[in-house]
């Protein structure tokens, strides 16, 4: 199902609010912002759930040639919400990775080959240089607020998302509402993209969950006994 | 693999020093064709990001473990914050989680497992540790006031601290620095934080002194202040719900 835009509860900002603000921000830079220079749409589906999935807009920039660190928002609107985030490394990264950590990341070569991963509004040649060198990494996505649900807050614990990555997941409504709203046909981009190739060495086997289900939970420890500090008044 | 594992055994990618993911600088073409891209979008979600402010966070799981936060605020509404945290202000700073925020009478409503997730803001606000460098007080009082009484729910994806090279891991739940014992950040990290911005938190302190605190703050917040418990989250195997073969 599309993402429902539920409202956030809350008053509208106030004027001296936003007057506040916009005077805050003319003096401050923000450098780690101001490198975000990419607009992804692409689909997340829950790594213990793969029916429930989201429509998901990343906003990226590149640590290094080989890195990059996106933020997650359910639309491309001012108004879009922050839901998660996601990491994306090239193939000889995620080799070295743990291989109890890589699991938890997933391959990007379905995505990009069949269409379903765009930048809205750059235009197909453009569009492909990037997406030529996305299709041979991996990436590793979190979110925190399941808008799929309704929730007008971000509750409960995170959520570790997993990609596309084969014909049939993709629910076709999902699909074709994107399709229209951003004039797009990701089978004619299939077409397009016949050419890309995924990572060098083929998707590592213990990528994308290990074909496992994955969910996070929470516990309650103990802190270590330096930091444990009998009741006090507050 | 859980938020409170131990640092992985050295490899590549963890266990490195400074925490600066492996790689090579971006390449003229690399940078051509973004800066193609960026052109034609619009970005506007990213453009909400009005504020930076500086301050401290401790995992929940091991208070000892402090971090320097810079948050990249953007205000939704009145009374909700979404926000981009970092771990420096730099070009190069590493994109480390999200944090949320929400005044008193939200988290009021939120059912009380939920709450415990969520850390309070006031001792944070009023003992200076949390400032928008380069923006004169008088002008941040508004929002200081609203924070003072607010309360966050930040996690980590990125435990740089520990010379994680790369995110690894399940996501580790922050909590804020608070008045008593192990919720005080340690002397050095602010030291070091104020001589680079050349402000003083103390100095700060003593300006917010009259800054209204609240009323009381909600016991479910701040979990190991009452309990002496912290949380950890793990990554678990489970059956996944599929409508396809997978992978």
């Amino acid at each position: 199902m599309a993402t429902s835009h539920g409202e956030v509860p809350g008053e509208p900002t106030k004027t001296v609010t936003s007057l506040v603000e916009t005077a805050a921000a003319t003096i401050q830079g923000f450098p780690p912002i101001s490198k975000i220079h990419q607009h992804l749409c692409a689909f997340h589906f829950y790594a213990d759930d793969m029916t429930r999935q989201v429509e998901a807009h990343h906003f990226c920039s590149h640590q290094t040639e080989e890195m990059q660190q996106c933020l997650i928002y359910d639309g491309p609107s001012a108004e879009a919400r922050l839901i998660g985030v996601e990491y994306i490394v090239e193939e000889g990264q995620f080799l070295a990775l743990p291989d109890e950590e890589k699991p938890l990341w997933h391959s990007h070569e379905y995505e990009v080959k069949s269409g379903v991963l765009f930048m809205p509004g750059v235009p197909g040649a453009v569009e492909r240089r990037n997406l030529e060198k996305l299709s041979k990494t991996y990436g590793k996505t979190i979110h925190f607020w399941q808008v799929d649900l309704g929730d007008a807050l971000p509750l409960g614990l995170p959520n570790l998302m997993m990609a596309l990555t084969r014909d049939g997941q993709l629910d076709d409504k999902l699909a074709q509402d994107v399709e229209n709203r951003y004039g797009v046909s990701f089978t004619k981009e299939r077409d397009n993209r016949a050419y890309m190739s995924g990572p060098d060495h083929g998707i590592h086997p213990l990528a994308n969950a290990n074909g496992k289900g994955l969910k996070m939970e929470l516990s309650q420890i103990n802190l270590p006994a330096l930091n444990f500090v009998p009741r006090v008044f507050v | 693999m859980a938020s409170s594992d131990e640092k992985p055994g050295p490899t590549p990618v963890a266990g490195g020093e400074g925490g600066t993911p492996p790689g090579r600088p971006m390449s003229v073409a690399t940078k051509l064709v973004e800066k193609g891209a960026s052109m034609l979008q619009t970005l506007k979600p990213v453009r909400q990001m009005k504020q930076h402010a500086c301050s401290f966070a401790l995992y929940g799981h091991d208070l000892g473990r402090q971090i320097e936060t810079h948050h990249y605020v953007s205000r939704v509404n009145q009374d909700f914050l979404q926000c981009a945290v970092y771990d420096s202000d730099q070009p190069s700073a590493h994109l480390i989680g999200v944090e949320y925020v929400v005044p008193h009478r939200i988290f009021e409503t939120l059912p009380s497992e939920e709450q415990k997730l969520w850390h309070s803001h006031a001792y944070e606000i009023k003992s200076g540790l949390w400032v928008s460098p380069g923006v004169p007080e008088m002008l941040e009082k508004p929002e200081l006031e609203w924070m003072t009484k607010s309360y966050g729910k930040f996690w980590c994806t990125w435990q740089v601290d520990r010379g994680d090279r790369l995110p690894m891991g399940a996501p580790a739940l922050m909590m804020s620095p608070q008045g008593v014992g192990s919720g005080s950040v340690r002397p050095d990290l602010v030291k070091s934080r104020d001589e680079r911005y050349k402000i003083s938190t103390e100095e700060l302190k003593e300006s917010r002194l009259e800054m209204e605190e609240p009323e009381w703050i909600h016991p479910n917040a701040d979990y190991w202040k009452q309990h002496g418990k912290g949380f950890k989250v793990d990554v678990v195997e489970t059956d996944m719900k599929r409508r396809a073969p997978f992978p």
